[in-house]
């Protein structure tokens, strides 16, 4: 699989403060790539030098296989982006806003320009807005609206920095979907978020900055395999000691982890031992637990965001 | 890209508001004029007003010289001085770097739109004392005087004021680089153009100081009115050319450490 | 603090040294060297009165600093002497040319005629017609850089007008020869006048007129623009405008002699000051004349009602001296004196002579009066 995204060493510093500290960052195309940290970890600063809004101080940023942001005329028409919140000009319509945008730089046509408008607004569930100037517009509407700019020309990836924010239940679910359908077809997302349920619920890859290094990242599905342990859930936690002698890992309440990677094994032991078993499931470890674990207990000690 | 800024900037509410305050005053000026029939003593009030009593058809040109030295160039200001830090201040101008417009592009169809601006107001306040000046003060159809005293037929003085449009709104471009280059340098549109102000407040100031008179031939301001010499018969065109190169040499300038800054700078806002 | 990416430095050097050449360029072309002709000073002295008849036109400045406390009845000729005045000159010959003074907001232009002078003034729209006179204040033209040369080197005596050449110079972006006059006059006040002539066409193209013991210029007066082409009649020549206020000058020799004749009886001498007294048609025998060239010396009766708020206004100057013969003030080389005898009219003594010598002149002059 090729990469979509790649950095090599990134590093940015401000002054003494290593804001991003060395990222060697490897989306590849198909993934939805979850890039997970807390806020002021250096999330915005690297999504800002991968679209070359900030300029690298150190390291390479290579995007659809280009370098930036030396090849951004080149490279930049074929990605959308929502950067920190959407911005639009609040005396214009949300149509006028994408238009303009749209005409501001190479690859969208003028021809199809106003097809493209009416589809993605549809697409974000934006299709019925009327003339009224986007400063009337909700937080919500504002979210929808900018995802519309940078679905406009049918990106091969998005960079998508909280796109949730500001949506109700609803939307996020409409959001979600939306996402997921477009990398159904082919669109390589890139979301940067602090929601782990988000992320967990989205992503096939995971990537976690923590300080400014990017202490984790890998496929969704390994970091949450199963441990080789299984979850246990029964009213006489106490006699499941006495029937798995020294299997036990861990008892928490009627909870018990048991070592064994087959549930139905350890199910039949028990029931055979007259041991209740109300649920029983193969351990997991939680997004939050691996990150977490990754990130140290300093997650959320965080220098001053500059 | 220069069509996007000229859609975003005459789209505006505020920028047609801004034009509409500029043509207030020389309207003012007119009705007043018109009431008391108080032309200004010679030497004193701006160029041209005096006549206007006598021909309405140089009003357009009075209207001009009151707005030139202070209401034309605060609305210069503003408008470079928004051109960039505004974009920032409303985040828009993260979503246009990766739309992508390039930022050498965006800086010249910035100052581009500014330039339009300055015409389509210079040419307003221009239309608007026509108006008012055909309609309030007596018109004389054969055309007008000189300053130097001879006779201009309509299509001369017709020709010179057109010129004299185009000499004017050149010499707000300094004021619009300043305000373009300070634009860059910060995220505020306000602190821009209050320092593309201070920039013309210093050199209002030291062209009226002895003391200045070596940089004075430097001063942005130094040959604004030198719009009145293209009154004069013949056309006195040192101060002109003068102008029009120093105005030429202070955007090249400045346009190049707007370009040195804003191509090497972080956008973070 | 914002982080500068790569490439920052290279790009402001690039601006850097744009602005260098830019700044640097102004000073670089003035630097340029002027060619020195080997021209003889006697020769370009002869040229220079020869060149009268040279047609040209120009754009040209004066800047004074002889501020004297004149009263407001002069401003016109303070302003003349104290300030920068722009002038374009299209000149055909002495009785045929045009003298415009340039300001911000309008202009005054003289259009020379051989029946006389159209004056024309802009922001008051009046057309004045006047005859040539053979006495008058100070106007812009007399400041020409080619008319003030060669009234000063035409009327300066041999031994006045330095041997040598004084260098080159570069004026109006030709090069100019350098020519020295030093008054001989005990009672000169200007330390030296220095004329910059074209050595093709003989005109003086800067005229510096230094205070004694003075190293900057009491007046300076230069062409900015020249061109040698005699400049076509119709733009010299002038109809008044159909919508101009029409007026005719008060005739110059008859409002003299009209002063003369209020004037008291008095005869001036025939000297002041170690200078010989001028004769002019039409003047009255009150007002004289002394001296030639740039030593010159006026004298002229004050009516009484002038007399006071002319004492008020030399003495509000800090440099005024005030004695027993009366008030005199200095500004750089011209000096001005209020004689007001016990017993005879007041006088007015002005010219570009010492403080001596016009204290000197008071004393003849209350003698005669008294």
């Amino acid at each position: 699989m090729s990469a979509v995204i790649r950095t090599t060493g990134l590093v940015k510093r401000y002054g003494r403060l290593r804001a991003v500290d060395g990222i060697d960052l490897d989306v590849r195309a198909g993934d939805v790539y979850g890039f997970l940290g807390a806020n002021g970890s250096g999330k915005t600063t690297t999504v800002r030098m991968l679209l070359g809004l900030v300029l690298p101080t150190a390291g390479e940023v290579e995007l659809l296989g280009e370098r930036m942001p030396r090849a951004g005329r080149r490279v930049l028409p074929r990605v959308g982006a929502l950067v920190e919140g959407p911005a639009h000009h609040g005396h214009l319509s949300g149509r006028a806003n994408l238009s303009l945008i749209d005409a501001a730089g190479p690859g969208g046509s003028g021809r199809t320009r106003r097809a493209r408008i009416e589809e993605v607004l549809d697409q974000v569930g934006l299709g019925g807005i009327d003339r009224r100037p986007v400063r009337a517009y909700s937080l919500g509407m504002r979210q929808r609206l900018g995802l519309a700019a940078a679905l406009l020309r049918r990106p091969e990836l998005l960079v998508l920095d909280e796109p949730t924010n500001g949506l109700d239940p609803q939307g996020i679910t409409e959001i979600r979907e939306l996402l997921l359908e477009l990398n159904r077809r082919g669109t390589t997302v890139f979301l940067s978020s602090h929601l782990l349920a988000e992320v967990e619920q989205l992503c096939t890859r995971v990537g976690v900055l923590d300080r400014g290094r990017l202490v984790l990242q890998d496929e969704l599905v390994r970091l949450t395999a199963p441990t080789g342990a299984t979850v246990v859930s029964t009213p006489e936690a106490g006699r499941v000691r006495a029937v798995l002698d020294g299997r036990v890992l861990g008892v928490d309440g009627d909870r018990v982890v048991v070592r064994g990677a087959d549930p139905a094994e350890v199910n039949a032991r028990l029931v055979a031992a007259g041991v209740p078993v109300s649920a029983l499931a193969l351990q997991r470890p939680t997004l939050e637990e691996v990150v977490l674990a990754a990130a140290g207990t300093s997650a959320d000690r965080v220098e001053a965001p500059r | 890209m220069i069509g996007v800024e000229l859609r975003k900037l005459f789209r505006r509410p505020r920028t047609w508001a801004t034009i509409a305050v500029l043509n207030a005053l020389p309207v003012l000026v007119a009705v007043l004029l018109q009431l008391t029939d108080l032309a200004p003593r010679p030497g004193e009030g701006p160029p041209f007003l005096s006549a206007v009593l006598t021909n309405g058809a140089l009003f357009p040109l009075a209207a001009l010289a009151i707005v030139l030295p202070l209401f034309l160039p605060i609305a210069v200001a503003v408008v470079a001085g928004d051109a960039v830090a505004g974009e920032a201040q409303a985040g828009t101008l993260r979503y246009l770097l990766v739309r992508p417009a390039g930022r050498t592009r965006l800086l010249v169809a910035k100052l581009l739109a500014v330039v339009a601006f300055v015409l389509v107001t210079v040419l307003v306040v221009a239309a608007v004392g026509y108006v008012v000046g055909a309609t309030l003060f007596e018109a004389q159809p054969t055309g007008g005087t000189s300053v130097s005293g001879t006779s201009l037929s309509q299509e001369e003085l017709a020709g010179r004021s057109l010129l004299a449009i185009g000499y004017v709104t050149v010499s707000m471009l300094g004021v619009a680089a300043f305000g373009l280059f300070f634009s860059t340098l910060t995220d505020s549109p306000l602190a821009a153009a209050l320092g593309a102000l201070a920039v013309l407040v210093t050199s209002s100031l030291l062209f009226t100081l002895d003391a200045a008179s070596p940089i004075a031939p430097y001063l942005p301001t130094r040959y604004w009115l030198a719009f009145v010499d293209l009154f004069r018969d013949p056309v006195l065109w040192r101060d002109v050319v003068r102008g029009l190169a120093l105005q030429g040499v202070y955007v090249g300038v400045l346009l190049a450490a707007a370009w040195a800054n804003f191509t090497t700078k972080d956008v973070t806002s | 603090m914002a982080a500068r990416g790569h490439g920052a430095p290279a790009r402001w050097a690039a601006v850097g040294l744009l602005v260098a050449v830019l700044v640097a360029l102004p000073s670089l072309v003035a630097a340029l060297p002027a060619d020195d002709a080997d021209v003889p000073a006697a020769e370009l002295r002869a040229a220079v009165l020869a060149s009268a008849d040279v047609g040209f036109s120009g754009y040209a400045v004066s800047a004074g600093g002889l501020a004297l406390p004149v009263s407001e009845r002069l401003t016109d000729v303070a302003d003349l002497f104290s300030d920068r005045t722009l002038v374009r000159v299209w000149w055909r010959g002495p009785a045929e040319h045009r003298v415009d003074v340039v300001t911000a907001a309008g202009e005054t232009g003289v259009h020379r005629d051989p029946g006389g002078t159209w004056t024309w003034d802009f922001e008051s729209r009046t057309a004045t017609r006047g005859t040539a006179a053979s006495l008058a204040l100070p106007t812009p033209p007399d400041l020409l850089p080619a008319a003030l040369g060669r009234r000063l080197l035409s009327e300066a005596a041999d031994g006045e007008v330095t041997r040598t050449r004084t260098g080159a110079r570069r004026v109006a972006g030709r090069d100019a020869l350098g020519l020295r006059l030093v008054p001989a006059e005990p009672a000169a006040s200007v330390g030296r006048v220095d004329v910059w002539v074209d050595p093709a066409s003989g005109l003086p193209l800067q005229v510096e007129v230094f205070a004694e013991g003075a190293d900057r210029p009491a007046l300076d007066t230069r062409f900015l623009d020249l061109d040698l082409a005699v400049p076509p009649a119709e733009v010299v020549a002038f109809a008044p405008p159909p919508d101009a206020t029409l007026l005719t000058a008060p005739d110059t020799d008859e409002l003299i002699a009209d002063a003369g004749e209020r004037a008291p009886d008095v005869e001036l001498p025939g000297g002041l000051a170690g200078l010989p007294r001028r004769t002019f048609g039409g003047v009255p025998d009150a007002v004289g004349v002394y001296g030639r060239g740039v030593t010159l010396l006026a004298a002229a009766p004050v009516p009484g009602r002038l007399a006071g708020g002319l004492r008020e206004a030399l003495t509000a100057s800090p440099d005024a001296v005030t004695d027993e013969l009366g008030t005199r003030v200095a500004a750089g080389p011209l000096g001005l004196m209020l004689v007001e005898p016990a017993d005879g009219p007041a006088y007015v003594l002005t010219g570009t002579v010492t403080l001596d010598a016009l204290a000197d002149a008071a004393r003849r002059l209350s003698g005669v009066v008294a």
